[in-house]
């Protein structure tokens, strides 16, 4: 009969090969872990330095832009007012993107603090619809809603979920050209589901794969959006898992729309 | 110089515990003539007598079980602080 591994003493020799072999696996990780300790180290800088800087700047510019507009400095002329006005609009999305860059760090990093209360979703999504209304009919799309029956009641944080349906929103509009936008919202066996379904460029299967990721931009996002800057729907995703529920995509492929779902529990 | 070697102690401790966790203090904690004062602050006491065979001491006492590459590590822990010391004052397993 053979001799099992328990009762074979182990050669000094073979048990030395074994702990340097683990030694030289651990000191591979170890060297990982340094490399992306250091690439940390570099991100905290850099965000230091966007928010520091180029927001800052951004801000300050702003200021002057708003202050030609209201007359702080004076009588201007329509070509100038025209200028301020585009530069003010320039500098109002720059801060908004580097505030959605900062804000999912912040997220990643734990730092968000969710002021959770019992609230009513469906008040949420009803304001974000009237909202996004003059958006999406000013470029010719139909902003359809549905919302049955039910219990809308959820734990959350107000803002944090009016970010995600404004995110979920906006992104339909960007991404379709043409058609319409419908917004179906139901409870279903005491979980909450919103979706929202466009007639936009829709989602390639490698695409759906980094939907959701930081910075995961589709391939063609940026033909259609030139602002996209990958941030929006790994926020929304933040948010979503830190109120415990699942935010997901789904297309019939390219040209074909895309339907976006959040699901969270209803109390 | 005890000063600088004490770093090294340190420094050599604190890099093997990257690789092989607290393991790191145990095996440091083995070799006469070094003290470990507080592991977590990472304070240790290298008697007077003969510090720099203590820094020898605890490369072996790494490289018997660990292997070549336990060495290297000790050696790249305090690669920039050998430049600006003389020979004579380098510990022989860290020449």
């Amino acid at each position: 009969m053979a001799d099992t591994n328990q009762n074979t003493p182990i050669d000094p020799g073979e048990y030395k090969k074994v702990t340097e072999a683990m030694y030289k696996q651990n000191l591979e990780l170890a060297r990982l872990y340094k490399e992306v300790d250091s690439l940390n180290h570099q991100r905290e800088s850099l965000m230091h330095l966007i928010n520091h800087k180029v927001k800052g700047a951004f801000t300050h510019s702003k200021y002057i832009f708003a202050g030609l507009l209201d007359g702080t400095f004076g009588e201007v002329s329509p070509e100038v007012k025209k200028f301020a006005e585009q530069g003010l609009e320039s500098d109002n999305m720059g801060i908004a993107t580097i505030n959605l860059f900062l804000n999912a760090a912040n997220m990643q990093k734990g730092l968000i603090k969710y002021d959770m209360k019992k609230i009513d979703f469906q008040d949420l999504v009803i304001k974000s619809l009237e909202e996004k209304k003059v958006g999406a009919e000013s470029k010719g799309l139909a902003l359809e809603s549905n919302i049955k029956d039910g219990n809308y009641m959820v734990t959350g944080d107000k803002i944090w979920l009016k970010e995600v349906l404004n995110n979920l929103l906006e992104n339909a509009i960007k991404y379709s050209v043409k058609g319409k936008i419908e917004v179906n919202l139901e409870n279903k066996d005491n979980k909450i589901l919103l979706s929202v379904k466009d007639t936009g460029i829709g989602i390639t299967e490698e695409d759906k794969k980094k939907l959701f990721t930081e910075g995961g931009r589709g391939k063609d996002s940026v033909k259609v959006n030139i602002d996209s800057t990958g941030y929006g729907l790994y926020t929304v995703k933040l948010i979503i898992e830190a109120h415990k529920g699942r935010v997901w995509a789904e297309s019939e492929g390219p040209g074909k729309g895309s339907t976006f779902f959040m699901e969270l529990d209803a109390i | 110089m005890n000063a600088t070697l004490n770093t090294f102690a340190i420094r050599i401790i604190k890099e093997q515990e990257l690789v092989i966790g607290p393991l790191a203090w145990s095996e440091a904690r083995k070799v006469p003539g070094l003290q470990v004062i507080d592991e977590k602050k990472g304070e240790v006491n290298l008697q007077d007598d003969d510090p720099k065979g203590i820094i020898d001491k605890l490369v072996a006492q790494y490289e018997r079980i660990f292997g070549k590459a336990s060495h290297a590590v000790c050696h790249d822990a305090v690669q920039d602080l050998l430049a600006s010391m003389s020979p004579d004052q380098v510990p022989s397993s860290l020449k």
